[in-house]
């Protein structure tokens, strides 16, 4: 066990590294030179060179990465003299449109983003699960069908076409929901609640879709499997058979892939974001795409990357304590 | 072991859905028989029927242009109101006779020239990027599964930080950071880029039961080279699995070219892109519905279709399985 | 030399535009409820989607950021009220009255009134305004306004007060007393102590990262809450003495700046006026959100906030054909500048224009070299032209445009209506992050680009055509002109205006000048994109501009609302 612990976290640092890497190598070459950018139209090319050694822009790649792999562990300082700057670990550096650290920035927005991925969540788990399971029961028949149907239907529907139509249906021609507005559920509960209301509807369609097919198909094999028809042929009540022995391993995989879903989420909903105005990580992320925000891109990107890696771990170690079947350290 | 996550955003981005994995290679199924269940099939024939004619509306665009009347670029002024805010006159957004889908509010242009010069940009790129994607995805899949090992260790670990990257964030920073011109084939490169080895992973689980079986043995002991035993033994076992792996992951890539479209990553304008008219039809939902739901509704149907159709043929490809 | 906001403002949709509204001359909105005389008291609430640049106004230096700075910073000099009779006009601030020059015009000497203090009780004397502006030196801090330091004579190494200590170049004999020696005259000395980086702070403060998040006011309001990309809160700053300021009317007890939110989210917050919304002001608005204001309710609220930018097509003159005078007039009338207007929102949200300086802007002088038929374009003349140029069959041009969509709308309408004359327009969009880099690097930008151009300041037109035409301010990198012409009659003409000393005769002289200038047709003007804004029912005293909305003059009608 703790051969394997110490194997995925290594693996886990590895990757960690290398999209740190990537994300690094990209921006060097491909992007602008940001201190220009900085420096605004009329901007001489002294100021620009001071810029750019402010930042360590002027400094070779190599130590450029160093000194970012650096701050995120150590902290690292900007800047000479009187105008130093400190800015602590874990460091993601400043952006450099607003000056103001990336961590921060992250921080501020990450409560949003988690709002939206466990309201969504919650909402994706019991349509899902739900639909699997009822669609399951009465496998072929007209319920199975409509549910199928249903989600296929959710599956292919692109979420910003979603959740523009129920914008228009709900607020615009219904008037059903207020405009979304962000309040703190403390001032107006109702209006939090309505504000985030069609954003876990939005997102949480397309993964209930696929968490209903899943689920349907892993009961329907369960069912069918050696050791139910024998609890069944043993005289052991529906219930205790379906909770038992049909309902635990036929779960299973849906717990590793919420796992993941999850932890992407709470990285932030970029396009369901952006569609609903609402401030979180991947508005953050989109926003600063535009003005083309070095930092505060490289930290939402490391920040996904490590939600992901984690959740995956956390699953794999799940898997394990879950699914007697499986055997720790094995490798699929 | 690393699982697939489901992309909730730009949904269908993985190619293929994580659920339900194709069961295990088999022989191919009788042809003729697969065709006639699939034709009983109502509802996959009313989706290929669409799926053909947004093809034949990308291919004949420049004449169906000619018999609306105005092309895609054309601006019409008398077709909006100059004095509230270019808002398209007349009733649902300008149809009639003159715009049949009505006009793009501010320059007038008309949308069904835009929905079918749309359909080619959708198309291509989508059909492009499975292309790509599946040759990618089949042959790394089939090197890393048959060769295991070295081989399969590094596959593996490249497709596992592919896997982790938050695809969605990087495809949108690094097009926007690249000059946009042949903007079409860098979102291909990009999709696929981060698409082949949702496709990989699964190719190499069935070469790597596959080159178990016996004929592979017997194939090896008969002396045949690797790349034999690969292309003529292993890969038209995969046939099947193939087949419906690339046509669930269609959907995928026409919603994803619509979601960077929309994003203001995808292809350059005046380029019409129904992503892009999506987009650009937000702010005004409001008072000119029609502007948005014709992009949206020829959007939903297309990806909605092949889903449907990728999903009918791996239940056919499974029965057929159990019959022949 | 443009503000930034000129850039971020025009590439920022209606964010930046928001707050940028302007002049707001007298007679514009009035009818508009807002032009009632507001009341004291209540927080006026301000919907925004972007963040302000920075806290600190020797780093800020745009429309949006300017109008905030007003309401908590001083200076030497200011802009009038937008509610004045010429609200471009430049007026004393905390100095008795405007500067006066010596006789060669390079020093400059104000005087300060009494009572000026900071938000921690402290005087501000002429050590504070000294310590303040010698800020804009330091190469990491003072990276706002150009102005100061290109106008004040200064020591090639001085490197600001931090690192190089006091400013040899500003004299402060006694507590009351400025003194400023130039490098050479200066006749617009005013508008430069105008600038947001004049204004004075405690001495030794604000290193480093010190006004990032915090700030030392002089204004009517001091720092309550910041929040970054979230919101900013302002209360009043209780040393700021009523009596010394006759701008700054400051109604409200509170500001609250509620940032990051979507300009449809706006447009509806402000189109409901639930709750706090009924005092709440915002930038402009969306087209689409134009349709559905008819209403007289909303008709009544509706104010327009005249352009003071320019929205231009620069043609390359030293690219092939437009080193051609024929080929850039004949672009020059065959654009259909109606089409342009509608692709830009229609006539509520641009004009036409064929001038360089705007009308609101001191200086405009009306003309038209390139006349059509409702402006929708002369294509004969043009082809005429063309053929006189060897082009008859037309030629194709690349077009530099930033990836927004307003902006591509307005290319897209040129590529349509160049195309009656044969030229074939290849759209090169540009991510707006780079845009500026690249059409301002000679090397790189191609045959033509569409930007914006604003001026410094609107009491004259000196910052709005000379940066654009100027041959000897053709730089590598940052490159203002980039038609890159360089003649000399327009070059020698420049000196020639910025030595008066008459500011008017000056402005009537820009006015011929830019009709000079586009004899030789370097670029083709094309719009004056306006604002229109609606504030909410309970706001008063709202004079809303394009380029700095006097924010000190708003109120509430009745401060128990909301």
């Amino acid at each position: 066990m703790i051969r394997f612990l110490v194997n995925r976290l290594l693996g886990m640092a590895v990757v960690l590294f290398l999209v740190c890497l990537f994300t690094f190598v990209i921006f060097f070459v491909l992007s602008p030179d940001p201190a220009v950018q900085i420096c605004g139209k009329n901007c001489s090319v002294e100021a620009i060179d001071q810029i750019r050694a402010n930042l360590g822009l002027d400094q070779p790649f190599w130590a450029q990465f160093w000194t970012f792999i650096s701050g995120l562990f150590a902290g690292r300082t900007y800047g000479t003299g009187a105008n130093m700057i400190e800015c602590a670990a874990p460091c993601l550096g400043y952006s450099f449109q607003s000056s103001q650290p990336v961590t921060d920035m992250i921080l501020q927005r990450l409560p949003v983003s988690a709002t939206v991925a466990i309201g969504a969540a919650v909402l994706w788990l019991l349509a899902g699960v739900g639909g699997g399971l009822i669609s399951a029961v009465r496998e072929g028949r007209f319920a199975d069908r409509f549910i199928t149907g249903l989600s296929l239907t959710g599956m292919s529907i692109p979420n910003y076409v979603l959740g523009l139509s129920l914008q228009f249906l709900l607020v615009v021609t219904l008037g059903w929901l207020p405009f979304p507005q962000a309040v703190p559920f403390g001032e107006d509960p109702a209006q939090w609640f309505a504000n985030f209301l069609m954003p876990w509807i939005v997102l949480s369609i397309g993964a209930a879709a696929v968490y209903t097919r899943l689920t349907r198909a892993n009961v329907i094999e369960t069912l069918q499997e050696n050791y139910v028809r024998t609890a069944r042929a043993k005289g052991l009540s529906p219930g205790l058979v379906w909770r038992r022995h049909a309902l635990r391993p036929a779960l299973t995989p849906i717990v590793t892939i919420f796992g993941m879903d999850f932890a992407g989420l709470l990285g932030g909903a970029l396009i369901t974001e952006t569609v609903f105005g609402l401030n979180g990580v991947g508005k953050l992320a989109a926003d600063s795409i535009t003005k083309n925000d070095q930092p505060v891109i490289m930290g939402v990107t490391l920040l996904a990357a490590f939600l992901v890696v984690v959740g995956n771990m956390v699953v794999d170690l799940l898997y394990t304590t879950i699914d007697p079947r499986v055997r720790v350290g094995s490798t699929a | 072991m690393t699982f697939t996550s489901t992309e909730l955003e730009v949904e269908g981005a993985t190619g293929g859905e994580p659920g339900g994995e194709p069961a295990t290679a088999s022989p191919p199924a009788s042809g003729r028989r697969l065709a006639r269940t699939f034709l009983r099939d109502r509802v996959a024939v009313a989706c290929c029927v669409y799926i053909l004619l947004i093809v034949l509306m990308a291919l004949t665009a420049p004449l169906l242009v000619k018999l609306s009347g105005y092309g895609p670029l054309e601006f019409d002024q008398s077709a909006v109101d100059p004095n509230l805010g270019g808002l398209p006159l007349g009733w649902g957004g300008g149809i009639g006779a003159e715009h049949w889908f009505g006009v793009e509010p501010g320059s007038g242009r008309d949308i069904f020239a835009r929905i079918v010069y749309g359909a080619r940009v959708s198309m291509t790129i989508a059909l492009l990027a499975t292309a790509l994607t599946s040759t990618l995805g089949i042959v790394f899949g089939l090197v890393a599964g048959y060769f295991g090992g070295r081989v399969d260790m590094l596959i593996s670990r490249v497709m596992e930080f592919l896997m982790a990257f938050p695809a969605l964030i990087f495809m949108i920073a690094v097009l926007s950071a690249l000059p946009a011109e042949n903007r079409q084939y860098l979102l291909v490169l990009v999709i696929s880029f981060f698409g082949w080895p949702y496709l990989a992973r699964i190719v190499r689980g069935q070469t790597m039961s596959i080159k178990e079986r016996e004929f592979v043995e017997s194939a090896k002991a008969s002396g045949a080279t690797s790349a034999q035993i690969i292309f003529k033994e292993i890969l038209p076992n995969l046939t099947s699995t193939i087949i419906v792996m690339t046509t669930l992951a269609v959907p995928g890539y026409v919603g994803t070219e619509a979601g960077l479209s929309f994003l203001g990553v995808g292809v350059v304008p005046p380029t019409p892109s129904w992503g892009q008219m999506i987009a650009s039809s937000v702010p005004w939902y409001a008072v000119d519905p029609a502007y948005f739901l014709f992009p949206g509704t020829f959007l939903f149907l297309l990806v909605l279709s092949f889903t449907v159709l990728g999903d009918r043929i791996r239940k056919i490809a499974e029965s057929g399985e159990g019959r022949v | 030399m443009a503000k930034r906001t000129t850039f971020a403002a025009v590439a920022a949709a209606a964010a930046a535009l928001l707050l940028t509204a302007c002049t707001g001359g007298g007679t514009d909105d009035i009818g508009g409820s807002a032009a009632d005389t507001p009341s004291t008291g209540g927080t006026v609430h301000m919907l925004q989607n972007a963040d302000f640049s920075y806290l600190d106004p020797a780093r800020g230096w745009d429309g949006g950021v300017n109008a905030f700075y007003r309401l908590i910073y001083r200076g030497l000099t200011m802009q009038a009220a937008g509610d004045a009779e010429d609200p471009n006009a430049i007026v004393p601030d905390m100095a008795e009255g405007l500067g006066t020059a010596s006789d060669d015009g390079l020093t400059w000497t104000y005087t300060l009134k009494d009572g000026l203090k900071f938000d921690n009780g402290d005087p501000i004397t002429s050590a504070e305004v000294a310590f303040g502006i010698s800020r804009a030196w330091d190469p990491e801090i003072g990276i706002g306004s150009p102005y100061l330091k290109q106008t004040i004579e200064a020591p090639e190494d001085y490197l600001g007060p931090y690192q190089s200590g006091e400013h040899p170049g500003i004299e402060t004999p006694d507590e009351k007393t400025v003194v400023f020696h130039l490098k050479a005259p200066f006749p617009e000395f005013d508008n430069v102590v105008a600038q947001v980086n004049a204004a004075p702070f405690p001495v030794g403060t604000g290193a480093g990262d010190e006004f990032l998040t915090d700030v030392i006011a002089s204004g009517p309001y001091t720092l309550d809450s910041y929040t970054p990309g979230s919101s900013i809160q302002l209360a009043r700053n209780e040393h700021w003495d009523r009596g010394t300021d006759e701008v700054r009317k400051a109604y409200p007890d509170a500001w609250e700046f509620e940032i990051g939110l979507d300009p449809a989210t706006i447009d509806e917050r402000l189109m409901a006026g639930q709750g706090s919304d009924v005092n709440a002001i915002a930038g402009k608005i969306q087209p689409a959100t134009l349709a559905r204001l008819q209403a007289p309710e909303f008709q009544d609220r509706l104010l327009t906030a005249p352009a003071m930018c320019v929205t231009y097509m620069g043609m390359n003159t030293t690219k092939a054909p437009f080193d051609q005078l024929e080929v850039r007039q004949a672009i020059n009338y065959a654009i259909d500048r109606k089409s342009l207007q509608t692709a830009s929102g229609g006539t509520q949200f641009a004009d036409i224009t064929t001038t360089i300086i705007p009308t609101e802007v001191n200086g405009h002088k009306d003309f038209d070299l390139y006349p059509s038929e409702g402006h929708a374009g002369d294509t004969e003349t043009a082809q005429e032209l063309l053929a006189q140029a060897g082009l008859e069959d037309g030629f194709e041009f690349t077009l530099d445009i930033r990836s927004q969509p307003l902006m591509q709308a307005q290319a897209e309408s040129i590529q349509q209506a160049l195309a009656k004359i044969n030229v074939d327009v290849h759209l090169n969009v540009i991510d707006t992050s780079t845009f500026y880099e690249t059409i301002g690097t000679p090397s790189q930008q191609h045959d033509a680009a569409i930007t914006g151009w604003c001026p410094d300041w609107t009491s004259t037109a000196s910052t709005m055509v000379p940066p654009l035409v100027d041959g000897r301010l053709i730089t590598e990198k940052g490159n203002g002109n980039i038609a890159q012409i360089n003649d000399p009659a327009i070059n020698a003409r420049i000196d020639e205006i910025k030595a008066m000393t008459d500011l008017d005769a000056a402005n009537a002289a820009w006015g011929d000048f830019d009709e000079q200038v586009m004899e030789l047709a370097p670029m083709a003007p094309l719009l004056l994109e306006k604002s229109l804004v609606l504030p909410g029912a309970n706001i008063a005293g709202f004079h809303p501009s394009s380029s700095m909305t006097d924010l000190t003059i708003v109120g509430l009608r009745d401060p128990s609302q909301g």
